[in-house]
């Protein structure tokens, strides 16, 4: 095992079919940073590719979802002393090319997170409509209740510090984290940062939402952005 | 009120009621700690069938005029209470199998790790 300071928290859930190119463009292109991947309880042989090409993986005996499994790659930075991880997703949808300059606000220490926006420059992969009408709400939902703007508050592209590595590994939410991980994160005083980053379109398959999801997506996130706000009370009122 | 042998039957039915949590405790189907909801139910609705004036008087508190709708409303707020109670323990219990997962994992790479550096087949 490699003991760099950068881990790539790579959560990969029956991505059999992207995972080999991602993780083969790390090793050969990037072997400055280490890379872990979650493969969370996959149903298609992604454990056995990860087997056969000797990865760094770990192998989630149930399906737990992105939020656990990211989880677990933070608990394994944790573990392992690494001073930044990042999540990667494990489609292909986020390039590597942009880690650099996502870490280099953490290792200057202007920022505890960095996010991955797709909505600074406005290039590459812009999601839908509708999905983007989510987001800003969203985000909007955020800036009044953390008093911070975030404009990407989807992206799974995103680097932490030491500090929040550990903070995410004991708290990290369970579904749909990724808006969620950022109040978490304001609300212990987190400062974030986000990079003009492009993203491509998946390689394989589908986002896993739909309509319905959607709608459900919407209510289940507002209110656990609330929630998370509400049970750090007693930090209420101060700037972050 | 309640008729003696409406009485005598609810009696004999919550007498069924405990005997089958104290069946359910001593195979340890139940643990104790989650008995001790079923066990206040019961206690409950003991007081109730042997003191109905107690039920009376609690219905006409909360300002039901029907006694049927009355022993209704408590009944389905106590059923709620439990439900809401187990939500609460299938929540824990979520969080810990999470954790497990993750540290089984861990544990499970650890071990893969090892057999290969010491060339153990596996």
């Amino acid at each position: 095992m490699k003991s760099g300071k950068v881990l790539l928290i790579i959560p990969a859930y029956n991505e059999a079919k992207s995972i080999e190119s991602v993780v083969n463009n790390i090793i050969q292109n990037y072997p400055q940073y280490d890379y872990l991947i979650i493969n969370d309880g996959s149903r298609d042989n992604t454990a056995e590719i990860c087997e056969r090409n000797h990865y760094n993986y770990v192998s989630l005996p149930l399906n737990l979802g992105i939020g656990g499994a990211v989880q677990t790659g933070y608990l394994y930075a944790l573990k392992n002393n690494y001073s930044i991880a990042i999540q990667i997703d494990g489609d292909g949808q986020h390039d590597i090319q942009y880690v650099e300059k996502i870490i280099e606000p953490l290792l200057k220490g202007e920022a505890d997170i960095a996010i991955g926006s797709r909505f600074i420059t406005k290039e590459g992969f812009q999601s839908s409509v509708s999905r983007r009408l989510g987001i800003q709400i969203l985000s909007k939902l955020i800036l009044l209740v953390c008093f911070k703007n975030v404009k990407d508050v989807t992206s799974g592209f995103r680097a932490v510090n030491q500090r929040f590595i550990k903070i995410y590994a004991e708290n990290y939410p369970n579904d749909y984290p990724e808006p969620e991980a950022i109040v978490i994160a304001l609300v212990h005083g987190g400062k974030i940062k986000e990079i003009p980053v492009v993203m491509l379109e998946r390689e394989n398959g589908t986002s896993s939402i739909n309509f319905w999801k959607s709608i459900y997506y919407m209510i289940k996130v507002t209110l656990a952005i609330v929630v998370s706000r509400i049970s750090f009370g007693v930090r209420r009122g101060k700037k972050i | 009120m309640i008729p003696s042998t409406l009485r005598t039957s609810l009696i004999c039915i919550l007498i069924g009621y405990f005997i089958f949590i104290l069946i359910f405790l001593k195979k340890k189907a139940i643990s104790l700690k989650y008995t001790l909801l079923w066990l206040f139910a019961g206690f409950c609705m003991g007081i109730m069938v042997i003191w109905p004036q107690v039920l009376t008087w609690i219905i006409r508190i909360i300002g039901i005029e029907s006694n049927m709708n009355g022993l209704f409303v408590l009944a389905i707020g106590f059923l709620m209470a439990i439900l809401m109670s187990i939500t609460s323990i299938v929540s824990r219990q979520s969080e810990k199998i999470k954790s497990l997962v993750q540290h089984i994992a861990m544990l499970e790479k650890r071990i893969r790790e090892l057999e290969n550096d010491h060339g153990v087949e596996s």
